[in-house]
């Protein structure tokens, strides 16, 4: 109250007669203004706001000053802790700090102050209108809050999402580009052949012996034309080899059909990613550590891989790659997943014979073949247990692979 | 083909390998173990009992109360329910804790009489037995001997044979190679027989013209031969594998077969027309009753072995009935030969009768081991029916070994292999049976005929070696991006946006029914047909993807599906103009219809999609591109357009499903459908010229046309009359209304409002008022003179 008592010993300079009229017009306005206010807001109704001190002239002017200030400051921070919203803040700070507002013109008696109160009577009305302003910023942050937290009140975050339409791609499809990926990390490039083959490029260039029992009709689709439906992709390691010089390292992923019933374990349509590599001194090493790769970078780097000898016509060495695998609650098993061998010389001889030239000459260049069936990749990876699912395409089955 | 471990181990000392073990053997040297059984009795506590007693069940008329002597010195009660047996009878007797594999035996009672064990039929303790119920045990089987006893274990290994391993076809031949693998000895070898050889062709003779169907013939006869059932050795051998005893010499033939791999046949002299027999070309339509009783008909690219009248066995596949051995046989002819493996393929294949004789034959044999068989059995039959074999081998044509001498480059192998040397590649060849003075040129013995050339070796050394010890390298040089790259790129991607937009990915198998041909968007296309189809489901190539998406939508609807939006991409086949020829495409198609969305609280009832949901999915795959719609018939539609691009990239076809067609399939929603050619899409990605255009400096206006049309007036006819202007300050129009009323109350029902937004811009300048104003008026004087329209 330092202001106060400085301005105490000044106040006689004002005419005292004016001051008076000063202050009598100042509490009628704010009367008038008040009953006006109090119409619309009810705390202002009943006797919250004092009437000002008549008895103004028999107290010292820096008290009575300081004692309608008090009086202000009281009714305006009532008023703001009565607003409700942002309009009716803005109401109450038109009421005390607006044009007329009634600290407005409490601080109209600065201008007839002796110059040296001025700056004790500015202190008080500054202190007066900070409180109010800080008062009035405070409430107003209080109300957007409020209008805030209203606006979300019926956001319920476990409400059901509106339903966007779901789609997918098959999950034939999905994991076909997940071999595809590691392939061409390892500089493969795809290559396409057609599926109504020749018996040469399905099975002779292949080293299939002329009776051998997959060229049977009981085993393969035939044409009246003699063609036939590839009973696997390898016949675009041919189609391919006829086409380009070495190197060749490709992956052929595509369909092969084989004379088989429909059940939980077969397709007469069926997939194949088929692979070769063909080059100069490409080593039974080479196959080992391409196929390793892919298996690992497919299943994990810690997945064993190994290699059983076996039989193809067209590889010599051949094997069958297992994989040791877990399904889910069960112990890791070894499971057959691949075919692969080193190409068979008599390969590169029937594509030489077929090129005329000697650009797969089988005294230079050698190679390694592999294949695997999509299906079963599949099946494996998401623990699919009847293989014509893959062939229904029923939505709820879809759906899980969205 | 089934191995038992008992007979493996009169070939080898197998002592100390389980069963595990042997397994791994197998397997890593390239022969696959399909399954592996345990068979005998599982559990000494299954005993000899003998039925004394057998009377009704009080309460169960299915039962009977037995009592048995197991050889406990009382006698035990036992409830049966079995029907085959009658008192005197011994049968297998399981004790209280007996273990039948998991299930133990033990005291109980049946309907309230008490049960002390249980009588058992053979399949319930591990052995087999063509009878229904009981196991009747042989009269004189010793009361309480455990029937484990009787019955030995045996481990009955199921093997895959590679088709290249014809010598794995036998007993001998896996002994064989499990003392290569092993390093263990075979405990005796087979040499020829102790026989002259002799020919004789009044006797035993090859028909000039089939010389190339027979290479060598031997027959050995054996007289006063008593044919009788075979000793229970022989038996248990034979049953061991799940073959049928039937007597002594055909029991023989078929262990010699399962023993040595090469099958060898038994005539009854007696029967055959002049005592003699002629491995000859059937005549064509020459018929033969076979010994699985059925009636064969033969062409002259058969050979047969025949009597002086007529066949008494298809070479090879099997023997006669007439001339087979029966009860009565005294005289036998014991035939072992080598016939052209691929003429017996043919014949087995052809007639559909394959055998074990032939399932060997057609792999090929070694002809070198046709004498031996022919003595081994000729040695168990003289044993076993006490007949005299006569000493001389009656032969015809030669016995030729088939295998040869190969030489290797031992460091070419080493590099190709992984580091393999020399000295390990001998090891291991020698192991296998082949000899070498150098390490390099090694003599391949007569049973391996699968090693003809030096790089058939490599699988040798690669299978015994393993691939463990092979270094693992990878390649990894640059390659080229393939047209098959960019199409596989493209395709996937176009994938990905559609699943991205709620449609489905779908796979159908290639192949279609005749009944499907018409759901085909194409109906120009020739479809290719099967000449061998397996089901009359299964019988065209597809010519379009129309028909499998139709079939996916109808199988969803059957599951309850309200949202149809499905595609697949794949290849299609149509007929070619040359006879055969097949045409491959890689075509697109997508089929939308039923719900828009799925049933939510924010939108209980989804709008159904309609062709403008279709046409959008189309536009966001061909963005900025302008296609040209020309109505077509396709008649799988009701409505449909054929689609391109400029003047001669065709695209595809789009257009409605036939309600008709749509009711038979049970879809109840209207279904819109196109069909696109993956390759014109690439084309059109690839060709894609985009460049950026600066944005607009100067500020466009935009004036908006309402007019009503004829009702079936094509849209694109307003959108042809503003392209034709070619109004240099006119640079885009969208349509933002349309609307109908059949009722005819706001609008004639004939009629259609339409409306358009127009933009006109310079690029150079703003446009004043009038410039615009004039532009207008030529839109709607062109509009106006064009078409049969009402501003509004």
């Amino acid at each position: 109250m330092a202001g106060i008592l400085a301005m105490t010993g000044h106040f006689c300079v004002m005419s005292y007669r004016l001051f008076v009229i000063r202050l009598r017009s100042l509490h009628a306005t704010q009367e008038h203004k008040s009953a006006r206010t109090n119409k619309i807001h009810s705390p202002f109704s009943t006797g919250a706001q004092r009437p000002l001190h008549t008895s103004y002239l028999l107290l010292s002017t820096p008290n009575m000053l300081q004692s309608d200030l008090n009086t202000i400051q009281a009714d305006a921070l009532i008023a703001i802790a009565a607003a409700t919203d942002e309009r009716t803040l803005d109401n109450a700070r038109v009421e005390f700090l607006g044009k007329s507002g009634r600290l407005t013109q409490a601080s109209s008696v600065m201008r007839d102050l002796p110059k040296e109160e001025k700056p004790a009577a500015g202190q008080m009305l500054n202190e007066t209108r900070q409180a109010i302003t800080s008062a009035l910023d405070d409430k107003k942050i209080a109300l957007i809050a409020e209008a805030d937290a209203l606006a979300v009140a019926d956001l319920d975050l476990t409400l059901p999402g509106r339903t966007l339409p779901a789609g997918a791609i098959h999950p034939l499809t999905a994991m076909q580009d997940r071999v595809t990926k590691i392939f061409r990390q390892l500089g493969f490039a795809l290559a396409t052949g057609p599926e109504v083959e020749t018996e040469w490029h399905c099975f002779d260039a292949l080293n299939t012996p002329a009776d051998h029992p997959a060229r049977n009709e009981s085993d393969t689709f035939y044409f009246d034309s003699g063609k036939l439906l590839r009973t696997h992709t390898s016949s675009v390691q041919v189609r391919t080899m006829e086409g380009n010089k070495p190197p060749v390292r490709i992956i052929a992923p595509g369909s092969a059909y084989r004379r088989d019933e429909i059940d939980a374990t077969h397709l007469s349509v069926f997939n194949q990613i088929e692979g070769l590599y063909v080059a100069e001194n490409v080593t039974l090493p080479d196959l080992k550590g391409t196929l390793e790769f892919f298996f690992k970078a497919l299943y994990g780097e810690s997945t064993e891989v190994r290699f059983r000898p076996h039989f193809f016509p067209f590889t010599e060495p051949s094997f069958e790659i297992d994989v040791k695998l877990e399904a889910t609650g069960k112990e890791a098993k070894w499971i057959e997943i691949a075919g692969c061998g080193m190409v068979d010389p008599a390969v590169f001889d029937a594509v030489g014979n077929e090129r005329g030239d000697d650009a797969y000459d089988s005294t230079k260049i050698t190679g390694f073949a592999f294949g695997m069936g999509l299906e079963r990749l599949t099946m494996i990876e998401y623990g699919i247990s009847d293989i014509r699912h893959l062939i229904e395409n029923d939505q709820r089955f879809l759906t899980q692979f969205a | 083909m089934l191995v038992s471990l008992n007979w493996l181990k009169s070939h080898i000392d197998l002592d100390g390998y389980t069963t595990a073990e042997l397994d791994d053997l197998l397997t890593f040297a390239g022969i696959e173990v399909e399954g592996i059984k345990s068979s005998g009795v599982p559990s000494d506590k299954i005993v000899v009992a003998q039925i004394i007693e057998a009377v009704q069940h009080p309460d169960a008329d299915k039962l009977k109360v037995t009592k048995v002597d197991a050889g406990e010195g009382q006698l035990r009660q036992i409830v049966c329910g079995a029907k085959n047996y009658k008192v005197g009878d011994k049968v297998p007797c399981c004790l209280p804790g007996a273990d039948l594999g998991g299930f133990v035996i033990d005291e109980t009672k049946m309907r309230g009489v008490e049960s002390k064990g249980m009588l058992a039929a053979a399949s319930e303790i591990g052995l087999t037995d063509e009878e229904d119920g009981l196991m009747i045990l042989p009269a004189d089987a010793e009361i309480g001997k455990p029937v484990k006893d009787i019955f030995g274990a045996d481990t009955i290994f199921e093997l895959e044979i590679t088709p290249n391993r014809p010598d794995l076809l036998s007993h001998y031949g896996i002994a064989r190679e499990l003392a290569a693998l092993t390093g263990r000895a075979l405990k005796q070898t087979f040499t020829g027989p102790d026989v002259e050889k002799s020919t004789d062709p009044s006797l035993v003779a090859i028909a000039d013209d089939a010389a190339d169907l027979c290479s060598y013939y031997s027959g050995r006869k054996i007289s006063g031969a008593k044919v009788a059932e075979s000793p229970t050795w022989l038996k248990s051998r034979l049953e061991a594998i799940g073959l049928r005893p039937i007597n002594n010499v055909v029991d023989v033939t078929n262990f010699v077969l399962h023993e040595l791999g090469h099958p060898i046949h038994a005539f009854d002299i007696a029967k055959l027309d002049g005592g003699r027999v002629i491995a000859r070309r059937a005549t064509e339509g020459e018929t033969i009753e076979a010994l699985d009783e059925n009636t064969y008909t033969l062409l002259n690219s058969d050979c047969v072995i025949a009597d002086a009248s007529q066949p008494a066995a298809i070479a090879g596949v099997t023997g006669g009935e007439i001339s087979g051995v029966s009860e009565t046989t005294t005289d036998i002819l014991i035939e072992s030969a080598h016939f052209n493996p691929t003429a017996v393929r043919a014949t087995s294949r052809r007639l559909v009768c394959t055998t074990d004789s032939s399932y060997r034959f057609e792999r090929g044999t070694d002809p070198l081991a046709a004498d031996l068989a022919s003595a081994l059995a000729t040695q168990l039959i003289v044993e076993l029916t006490g007949g005299t074999a006569e000493n001389t081998l009656v032969v015809a044509g030669e016995a030729k070994k088939l295998t040869g001498d190969l030489t290797i480059d031992n460091d070419w192998f080493s590099n190709y292999l992984g580091g393999v040397t020399k000295d390990e590649q001998s090891e291991i060849l020698t192991k296998l049976g082949l000899s070498s003075a150098d390490g390099s040129t090694w003599t391949v013995p007569s049973f391996r005929l699968d090693l003809t050339r030096p790089i058939d070796l490599t699988e040798e050394i690669a299978r015994v070696r393993g691939l463990e010890p092979v270094p693992a390298s990878t390649i990894a040089t640059p390659s080229h991006t393939s047209v098959d790259d960019a199409v596989y790129d493209h395709t996937l991607d176009l994938k990905k946006a559609l699943a991205s937009k709620g449609l489905f990915e779908a796979r159908t198998i290639k192949l279609i029914s005749s009944a499907q041909l018409s759901d085909s968007a194409d109906s120009k296309l020739r479809p290719v047909a099967l000449k061998n189809p397996l089901s009359e489901d299964l019988t065209h190539l597809r010519p379009s993807l129309l028909p499998g998406l139709l079939s996916v939508a109808a199988r969803n609807v059957a599951q309850g599906a309200s949202r149809l939006p499905f595609f697949e991409t794949g290849t299609t086949f149509a007929a070619g103009n040359e006879a055969g020829d097949v045409i491959e495409s890689q075509s697109f198609t997508i089929i939308l219809g039923g719900d828009a969305t799925n049933r939510s609280w924010a939108n209980s009832s989804p709008r159904q999609l309609a062709y403008e949901d279709l046409r959008a999915v189309l536009d966001s795959i061909l963005p900025n591109i302008r296609l040209k719609i020309k109505p077509a018939d396709h008649p799988v539609f009701i409505k449909s357009a054929d689609l391109a691009v400029g003047k001669k990239l065709t695209v595809g076809i789009i257009g409605q499903i036939n309600p008709a067609r749509l009711r038979e399939l049970d879809i109840d929603v209207p279904l819109f459908a196109v069909e696109l050619h993956l390759s014109a899409l690439f084309e059109l990605a690839t060709k894609d010229q985009r460049r950026f255009t600066e944005l607009p400096k100067f500020p466009a206006t935009t004036r908006d046309i309402a007019m009503d049309l004829p009702r079936d007036l094509p849209t694109n006819r307003v959108e042809s009359v503003l392209q034709g202007l070619n109004l240099p300050i006119l640079t885009g129009w969208t349509m933002f209304d349309l609307f109908t009323d059949s009722t005819g109350q706001k609008l004639a029902a004939d009629r259609k409002s339409v409306a358009y937004s127009l933009t006109y811009r310079d690029d150079t300048r703003t446009l004043k008022g009038k410039e615009v104003d004039d532009a207008h008026a030529k839109v709607l004087a062109a509009l106006e003179k064009a078409l049969d329209v009402r501003f509004r």
